[in-house]
């Protein structure tokens, strides 16, 4: 018995060995450099300076609150709308015959698609050039294609806010068909028999019965979505910006120091996201241990 | 108090080559307990689900106190169902499922308390409304998937298989707690079950249904006596089956002339089959019967404990006969014996 655990453990060492330092290594490296270690260009102090710069200092304050106000905005607002447009989708759609082919679409075309290919459609979509823009012109809803709301590189996120909803939606909606396919319709049929609505129907029994599932897919879209460059780097404004895109900005610069900078900000992206997931985890438990 | 009429009903699916429900009719009387008792996939959930308007049917109607409910929506029949698995709702406790139909209805937070109460008291729970359904056993969670469904006094209670998932002695115990209920409410009660013995125990009338279609509809001592057709007799254990024709308010086989007493008789087709319980018929190495004695031979005899079967061989015809073993006489295999068939014990059917 001992022997055999003492083989698996050994056989298992060089892989976790790389896996650890790899990820370990990484995080507490980009954490020296965010203290300001730089042995490459010759810094060796250990200091918060870069932290207290980002957040406080007179010349990136401003960008870094509204940074995070935006991030906060962007993320919880594309994560709720997402949700809510899967949730009204996949109840509208899961009786019919093709929602098999739906889903099925769904799953072969948009899942894999890059954010970047999404990101670069909105803007052929629903830009002041774009394809919207263009047809209500035409069509003479709007003077010229210049009237056409500013929905893409725009101060409210807009465009990235759309852009996340068009690909999470999608995530939404597989989660949700799979949870609504396999709950049946025998709770929804009691209630009815039991002199529930349709309001009420959807209210106290589909929403419950969904929310763990939504909850927990909800959290994995909102850390992706609070991290992530491309779109709004594509989709975004130069200010307000959002931290990814700030941070990124900072390894741009040509001045090493900034990357201390970078560092930073990446770490205080990272520590709000793992906050929010151990809160949810937290919430979860307490849940659990209630019942 | 609530009587129920169902017309002609129908109802197909594409799936199936024939209708899940064909033509069927039943006039249910308020307060009566009855079974829908049949195979699996005969169409007896089918027929429940048209009666709380889950499903539409084809045609048909189903009348509840004179009034079509056709055209009323689920929501609104005051037709409640339990379904075989139970459902509790899994996030709510014991307290908030039971309620669920009163709080749909808007019913003051205070009332909804004290009707909970009671009905976890009429089903015998009391202390357990705090808890998750995950909590309970299966039969309690069925008792309070059945104290849910009486909270707002349903017009008519529907159970669908209620005892199917239960442990043998768990459903003994559920059932006479279903009888003790509907009988002291007197709630009409539409039972579902594929057990025979559980349906006579339980129902005032049974309905039988095959493949969608019903076959009878009466009490349970007229299945064993008084049956509609052979089916119905078959499914009850009847065995004894002898074809007969007409003959002057007496009935012809070819064991012989054989006196009728059956109400039925003017309602019974030129030709039409006989059949007699096995504990009804009577043996006798002497022929000391003076009516209805036939002449036959013992094919096998088989000790049962209580009682004792025999196959019986008249004129071609096999009957098999079922006699309490105490005080028998000996009778043997290849004895000569006369058969007595009791003429206020036979019965003659159309089919
Ligand atoms: N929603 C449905 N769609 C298609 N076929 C169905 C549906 N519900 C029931 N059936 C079919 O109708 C027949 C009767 O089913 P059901 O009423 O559930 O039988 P029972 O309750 O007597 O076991 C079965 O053959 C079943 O496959
Ligand atoms: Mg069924």
């Amino acid at each position: 018995m001992g022997g055999e655990r003492l083989k698996i453990i050994l056989s298992l060492t060089p892989p976790l060995l790389i896996i650890f330092t790899l990820f370990f290594g990484g995080i507490f490296y980009g954490f020296l450099q965010s203290l300001g270690y730089q042995p490459a260009i010759g810094k060796y102090e250990i200091n918060f300076s870069a932290y207290y710069n980002v957040m406080f200092s007179e010349r990136y304050a401003k960008l870094f609150w509204t940074g995070l106000g935006l991030n906060l905005w962007v993320s919880f607002a594309s994560t709720f709308l997402a949700a809510v447009f899967a949730l009204f989708g996949a109840l509208a759609i899961r009786k019919t015959f093709f929602a098999k082919t739906i889903c099925n679409f769904i799953y072969s075309l948009n899942l894999p698609m890059p954010h970047l290919v999404v990101a670069v459609g909105i803007i052929f979509v629903f830009s002041q050039s774009g394809l919207l823009a263009r047809l209500a012109s035409q069509i003479g809803l709007i003077g010229s294609p210049g009237d056409f709301p500013v929905l893409v590189k725009d101060k409210y996120g807009l465009g990235i806010i759309l852009a996340y909803i068009w690909k999470e939606a999608a995530f939404f909606f597989i989660i949700l068909m799979s949870v609504l396919q396999s709950l049946g319709e025998n709770f929804e049929e009691l209630a009815q028999s039991l002199g529930a609505n349709r309001w009420q129907r959807f209210r106290y029994v589909i929403l419950p019965l969904v929310m763990p599932n939504l909850f927990s897919a909800s959290i994995i879209v909102f850390a992706f979505s609070f991290g992530a460059y491309e779109v709004p780097a594509l989709l975004g404004v130069i200010y307000p910006q959002m931290l990814p895109v700030m941070a990124f900005e900072f390894f741009l610069n040509p001045d090493l120091n900034a990357r201390s900078e970078g560092m930073a900000l990446s770490i205080i992206i990272a520590i709000i996201v793992m906050i929010l997931v151990v809160f949810y985890f937290w919430l979860t438990q307490a849940k659990i241990r209630k019942d | 108090m609530s009587k129920l009429n169902i017309k002609n009903l129908i109802k197909s699916f594409p799936s199936m080559d024939r209708p899940a429900v064909n033509n069927v009719n039943l006039d249910i009387e308020s307060g009566e307990l009855v079974a829908f008792l049949g195979p699996s996939g005969c169409g007896k959930t089918t027929i429940l689900k048209m009666i709380t308007g889950l499903f539409q049917p084809d045609s048909g109607d189903i009348i509840l106190d004179e009034q079509s409910l056709l055209k009323i929506p689920t929501e609104k029949r005051g037709v409640v169902m339990v379904f075989q698995n139970y459902l509790l709702f899994p996030y709510m406790n014991v307290n908030e499922n039971v309620g669920f139909a009163l709080k749909m209805k808007g019913v003051d937070k205070n009332i909804i308390d004290q009707k909970v109460k009671e009905m976890l008291e009429l089903v015998k729970l009391p202390d357990i409304g705090l808890r998750k359904p995950k909590q309970l056993s299966g039969g309690q969670q069925q008792r309070v998937a059945l104290a849910r469904a009486l909270i707002s006094n349903p017009r008519i209670l529907l159970l669908d298989e209620p005892l199917s998932n239960l442990d043998a002695h768990l459903r003994d115990e559920m059932r006479d707690l279903i009888v003790t209920i509907q009988q002291k409410l007197k709630v009409t009660t539409i039972f579902v079950t594929h057990d025979q013995e559980e349906a006579v125990l339980l129902a005032d009338k049974i309905a039988l249904i095959f493949d969608g279609e019903l076959q009878n509809f009466t009490s349970p001592k007229n299945y064993y006596e008084k049956p509609k057709n052979i089916k119905a007799a078959k499914f009850f254990g009847g065995v004894n089956f002898i074809n007969a024709k007409k003959d002057n308010h007496n009935l012809s086989t070819n064991i012989g002339t054989v006196h009728y007493k059956g109400e039925n008789y003017t309602d019974l087709n030129e030709d039409n089959i006989i059949t007699i319980r096995p504990e009804n018929i009577k043996l006798s190495k002497n022929n000391d019967f003076n009516d209805n004695s036939f002449k036959g031979l013992i094919k096998s005899v088989i000790f049962s404990g209580t009682h004792t079967r025999y196959k019986i061989i008249v004129n071609d015809l096999e009957l098999e006969c079922s006699l309490q073993s105490v005080g028998l006489q000996d009778i043997k295999t290849d004895d000569t014996i006369y058969v007595h068939l009791p003429s206020d014990k036979i019965w003659a059917m159309n089919e």
